[in-house]
């Protein structure tokens, strides 16, 4: 990727210093914070569920709280492994670095979609049958496929040089962006894969063939930023709306915890196209993504 | 500087609109509130179960800005009398939601309280001040003074008391910190500004995204949740500019700012979280009456 050298007097050193205490806080409080609420969530689910069906819900919660944390441990290679302890390291990881993470995209096919204007993916985990939290949180991960897609098709746009020359700060942007994008969509599909279901790795199958035809039109930093503000905006949207959906409250912390960093995303890209940061005192719902974007 | 201020100044009336548009947004969930603040009023009186489970939160995060304020706070006696409140019948009898909206409106209280004295220092509100700096506290001000006024209608559609006063908790600390600024250079003071703009934006956010999962009325959790991101947004601009103005780079605070010139990790110092934190929430009863 082509880039200006910075000239500003504000070091690499210094940034990184001035990150370094929330990254351990990060990693210290917050992490495991989210890593209880995801397993609690693991099994409100299945209480719901059980509530419904009926059975033993007390051996059932054991169990499944075993498996999620066994599943969480990350053993397993590929989507298939995706696990919250691996999206809990890569948050770590992500706030301070994310430089290797343009080719670690979760979904290859997501990323070849946005990158060619193709169709969207299908398959990955959609028809499931899914309903309540667990079609929300389907729904959520093929968003985030979505929001990966979109970055790692403009990282692999501005690396072959189709973007004319990208400061910097800009490549830091995108791929610490897309690598955040990559731990909330590992953490829905933790849950997924611990309530016995198999992970989303298909884009929004609504939302995709817009960031496609947007793509297709992108020729520089600039229309790149504006994409992605597009989508980031959906998504803190639609996380907030799905605030309102979800039951579990150990799912509403998680959701609430996404979705603020996503509006955070949006201020930086308004910032950078010259667009006031922060126009709302209110955010709204009016770009919110439906949970029936997920295909029972 | 270089900054067009025409554009600016479009940019900021065009967010205006925006603005009232997402205010005229806002009164449909209010407006539901009322109504179910009604419905609740006429039932039964509070969960002890939902009370008891509230004031083990509270008291959990009580314990967690006692640590973090260290010794000046519990010199006051205020951790202790608030314990002692969270503990006692007057807690027990008042609906947690509105005990929850009341510290969201005493945070937004010692928001906008805060960015007005920092309006009033010459490089931050006055003439020597970065235009967008000064853009951006009067514009955050607008938005904490929209904030309350949501919190504290929404409090009274529960049948609660409007909170007009800052979070108790808070209030040492940000006085502290003015104290400190009224004796700094402009330079020093500046960034001691944004140091406590951003530790009260922080408290905001991580208070609002702990109370989603404490509120149990839908539009008062719609309310909140459309507010929490606002505050983020204002966390990750100040990170910006505090790093930029701890980088010896203050001029480069434009809009937009010069983006070729800025460092690679100058692209990722605003949102240094996959996954926001709630390790500085205030209890959720703090700013309770």
């Amino acid at each position: 990727m082509s880039a200006n050298e910075p000239v500003s007097h504000l070091s690499e050193a210094e940034l990184r210093a001035m990150t370094a205490d929330l990254d351990a806080i990060h990693h210290d409080l917050t992490l495991p914070a989210l890593k209880d609420s995801l397993a609690e969530w693991t099994e409100d689910i299945h209480a719901q569920g059980d509530a419904g069906r009926g059975g033993d819900a007390g051996q059932r919660l054991l169990f499944d709280r075993r498996r999620f944390l066994t599943r969480a441990a990350g053993t397993a290679g590929g989507v298939a492994g995706i696990a919250l302890l691996a999206a809990c390291s890569n948050s770590s990881s992500s706030s301070s670095s994310a430089a290797s993470s343009a080719s670690a995209s979760a979904s290859a096919s997501a990323s070849a979609s946005a990158a060619t204007g193709s169709a969207a993916s299908t398959g990955g985990g959609e028809g499931q049958a899914l309903s309540g939290d667990l079609q929300v949180v389907a729904m959520a991960a093929s968003l985030e496929n979505s929001g990966i897609a979109t970055y790692a098709a403009g990282i692999k746009a501005a690396t072959a040089g189709k973007l004319g020359t990208v400061p910097p700060a800009v490549v830091t942007f995108a791929e610490t962006a897309m690598a955040q994008h990559k731990d909330h969509m590992q953490a829905w599909n933790a849950v997924l894969t611990a309530a016995g279901k198999k992970p989303v790795t298909a884009v929004d199958p609504v939302v995709q063939p817009t960031i496609n035809t947007a793509f297709a039109k992108v020729t520089n930093v600039t229309g790149l930023a504006e994409l992605a503000l597009m989508v980031e905006n959906i998504a803190g949207e639609t996380y907030q709306n799905g605030l309102t959906v979800i039951k579990s409250a150990a799912g509403i912390k998680t959701a609430a915890s996404i979705q603020p960093v996503e509006f955070q995303h949006a201020a930086i890209l308004s910032f950078v196209l010259g667009k006031y940061p922060v126009p709302n005192a209110f955010t709204g719902v009016s770009l919110a993504r439906p949970p029936s974007d997920y295909k029972v | 500087m270089e900054i067009d201020e025409t554009a600016l100044n479009g940019l900021i009336e065009q967010s205006r609109d925006t603005h009232a548009d997402a205010l005229r947004a806002a009164q449909e969930p209010l407006a539901d509130m009322v109504d179910l603040g009604r419905q609740t009023r006429a039932g039964s009186g509070p969960d002890p179960d939902e009370g008891r489970a509230f004031a083990s939160e509270n008291r959990r995060r009580l314990a967690a800005v006692a640590k973090r304020a260290g010794g000046l706070l519990a010199g006051t006696g205020l951790i202790a009398a608030i314990a002692d409140y969270i503990g006692g019948p007057a807690f027990a009898a008042s609906g947690t939601d509105v005990q929850v909206l009341q510290t969201a409106s005493s945070i937004e209280v010692l928001a906008v309280s805060t960015y007005k004295t920092a309006l009033g220092l010459p490089y931050i509100g006055g003439s020597s001040a970065n235009p967008v700096i000064k853009t951006f506290a009067t514009t955050t001000m607008s938005q904490h003074a929209d904030h309350l006024a949501a919190f504290q209608s929404a409090t009274k559609s529960l049948g609660g008391t409007e909170q007009t006063k800052p979070d108790p908790a808070f209030v040492p600390v940000v006085d502290k910190a003015v104290t400190a600024i009224t004796k700094a250079s402009p330079s020093a003071g500046a960034l001691l500004v944004v140091a406590l703009a951003l530790e009260l934006e922080n408290i905001a956010a991580e208070t609002y995204v702990n109370n989603m999962s404490l509120l149990s009325d839908a539009n008062a959790k719609k309310v909140t949740a459309s507010i929490m991101g606002v505050e983020a947004q204002h966390v990750a601009i100040l990170l910006a500019v505090q790093a930029l103005l701890k980088g010896g780079a203050g001029a480069d605070i434009t809009l937009p700012p010069p983006v070729a010139k800025l460092p690679a990790a100058a692209g990722s110092v605003g949102f240094p979280n996959a996954f926001y934190p709630t390790t500085n929430a205030a209890p959720a009863s703090q700013g309770a009456m």
